[in-house]
């Protein structure tokens, strides 16, 4: 079976981060793997590690972002391709989508698998969206995968259960990071990594309209949330504290 | 005049209030703007759901019945909102944000070429399409976003906006539809439903959420007996739904639901940010928590410092005096 995993950089959102004049500033050294692309990527290595097969990982980003591509192979990935961006576009899901839609055109593949969202935006939408421009079927938020004769069963958190899906191939899956714990990239795959191949294209080079134009939503500013401020902090006896917390919640909030 | 299209969630035979609250927001705004707002029913029994949805002030509700939307795939979900967005040609088309509705979103926007935003906390219409926020970084910060073109399809956070009811006479209009089975491509085998999910937790008033420091039966059957007590739905940190303690449908957080209830209380939750991102708009915020630096007491409105197998039991007591009073 050939895998392509679809992986993102995105910034760390545990980095302090500030807000100045609506822009957010960042610390740019601080991105990471997409934590859900990571899962997807765990998941991708089991299935090859059970039923053979090959992983290959697909990043659009800077020159810079190179270091996921590279995290992604020491977990195991066999091989990469980077479709390289200047890294200033402001490019939504749905130019990320068609970018990839393109990649695929001519590729064959048994599945594609997504992150089910990127943990900075948590938009959720690309993967679906690539699903929709190639028309293949797929299944979103996976917390479970199984390979039976070369076919997918998908395990979905759905809304109020599991729901267990078929999805034949060629077909696109996103993961849930509840599906699995990530391997930490050991030595021996840190040093494999160097040495697996890494493709590198052009946005440029794909013909697809991602032009400023093209892109329909667009980020206008960030603002500060309203901050709660901390309440009360209540110490000492257990019956005390208790008794005095729960009429509270009567009296003073109205809430039991 | 151009319409304003909700979708209406649907939870065996019930409407979800989150849904409702969509509606709220779109008839509000249609009026502003002098345009129509209309709900959209697609069930395996739409029309008996219909008739209840006269209450929340649509002006006119569309339905598409089929035995084939008895349980969520998203192939024919797909199919029938693309019918009807061709046949009434809508400006927008908002959905609550469920693991249902957000399944199809980016499916429905590329086939429709619709600019679309997932999980937004406050939308309006604007020339241009539609403006709205969004938290993003976890929740941490907001994002101010515009969305362009017509129609532009949104999901919308559960407890961003109160329902209004408002009773109307709008028509109701069955929209034909007919599926084959052989164009599913994806085939549903089963659904493990969450035993012990009675409340919807995305709708609950009042949620008991368990961390990690739940860590026995005994400290279980205190969750369950202040959740009775309360009459409370009960969410999991990811700690417990990741170990199994927990089914994963009860998951508060970044990666689970979002919860908005009037009374939320985490018990043995260190309040990561990721699971703040699916609480932090709860009216009130309990927590217990035995370590007095547990980032959660940054946002609780009563913070409680104390092993929860021994705060646990004198305050179900006391709720329970509270409540017969
Ligand atoms: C991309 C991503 C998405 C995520 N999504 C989610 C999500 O949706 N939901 C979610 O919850 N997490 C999510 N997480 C995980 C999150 O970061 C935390 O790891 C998780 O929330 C921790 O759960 P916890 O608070 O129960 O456990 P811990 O952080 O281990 O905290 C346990 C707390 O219990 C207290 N405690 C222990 N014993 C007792 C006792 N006897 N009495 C009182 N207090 C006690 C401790 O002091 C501690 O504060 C996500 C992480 C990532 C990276
Ligand atoms: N720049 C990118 N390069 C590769 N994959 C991407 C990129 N952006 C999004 N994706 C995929 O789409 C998922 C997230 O979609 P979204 O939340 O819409 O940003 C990620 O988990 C990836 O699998």
């Amino acid at each position: 079976m050939k895998f392509y995993v679809c992986i993102k950089q995105v910034p760390d959102v545990n980095a302090p981060l500030q807000i100045k004049d609506g822009q957010l500033i960042q610390d740019a050294d601080r991105n990471i793997l997409n934590a859900y692309d990571a899962s997807a990527v765990e998941e991708a290595l089991v299935m090859k590690e059970a039923h053979g097969g090959e992983i290959e990982v697909v990043l659009i980003g800077p020159e810079k972002a190179k270091e996921t591509i590279r995290k992604a192979l020491a977990m195991g990935a066999d091989s990469g391709s980077h479709i390289i961006t200047n890294g200033d576009e402001s490019y939504d899901s749905f130019s990320y989508a068609k970018i990839l839609a393109t990649f695929f055109k001519d590729k064959e593949y048994s599945y594609i698998l997504c992150g089910k969202q990127s943990q900075d935006t948590d938009s959720g939408l690309t993967g679906s969206m690539l699903a929709g421009l190639l028309g293949i079927p797929y299944a979103t938020n996976a917390v479970g995968l199984e390979v039976t004769n070369g076919s997918l069963t998908v395990k979905r958190q759905g809304d109020t259960g599991q729901e267990i899906i078929d999805v034949p191939s060629p077909g696109l899956v996103t993961c849930s990071n509840d599906m699995n714990d990530p391997r930490i990239p050991n030595l021996k795959g840190i040093m494999q990594s160097k040495r697996k191949p890494v493709d590198t294209i052009s946005v440029a080079d794909l013909v697809v309209d991602v032009s400023s134009e093209s892109v329909k939503t667009h980020v206008l500013s960030y603002e500060e949330k309203p901050t709660r401020q901390p309440g009360k902090k209540y110490e000492g006896e257990p019956e005390e504290v208790a008794r005095q917390v729960a009429r509270l919640l009567d009296t003073a909030e109205n809430v039991i | 005049m151009s319409t304003l299209l909700t979708y209406i969630s649907v939870n065996d035979g019930k409407i979800k209030r989150s849904s409702l609250e969509v509606l709220s927001r779109c008839n509000e705004l249609a009026s502003l703007h002098g345009l129509k707002s209309a709900a959209l029913v697609v069930d395996s029994a739409a029309a008996a759901i219909a008739d209840q949805l006269k209450q929340y002030g649509p002006d006119t509700i569309y339905t598409i019945e089929n035995p084939i939307f008895k349980n969520h795939l998203n192939t024919p979900l797909l199919r029938a909102l693309s019918r009807v967005m061709e046949e009434i040609n809508p400006r927008l088309v908002a959905f609550a944000s469920t693991e249902s509705t957000k399944d199809i979103l980016g499916a429905l926007a590329a086939n429709s070429e619709a600019a679309s935003l997932a999980d937004v906390s406050e939308f309006e219409l604007t020339e241009a399409g539609v403006k709205a926020k969004r938290p993003v970084m976890a929740s941490k910060i907001i994002s101010a976003v515009e969305a362009k073109g017509s129609p532009v399809i949104i999901t919308v956070r559960s407890g961003s906006y109160d329902v209004t009811e408002k009773s109307s006479d709008a028509p109701i209009e069955s929209i034909p539809f007919s599926f084959n089975d052989d164009e599913l491509k994806i085939t549903l085998k089963e659904i493990i439903s969450a035993s012990g999910d009675k409340i919807d937790l995305s709708e609950a008033e009042t949620v008991i959420a368990a961390g990690r420091g739940v860590k026995d039966e005994e400290g279980r059957k205190l969750i369950d007996e202040l959740a009775s007590v309360l009459n409370a739905g009960i969410g999991a940190s990811r700690a417990l739904t990741e170990a199994g303690v927990y089914d994963p449908s009860l998951q508060i957080g970044q990666t689970g639901k979002v919860v908005s209830p009037q009374l939320y209380i985490g018990i043995g939750i260190s309040g990561a940010i990721q699971h703040v991102a699916g609480m932090a708009n709860s009216k009130v915020i309990v927590a217990i928590n035995k370590d007095p630096d547990a980032p959660i007491f940054e946002i609780a409105d009563y913070g409680i410092v104390g092993d929860l197998y021994k705060i646990l039991p004198p305050f179900i007591d006391e709720l329970k005096k509270v409540k017969n009073n």
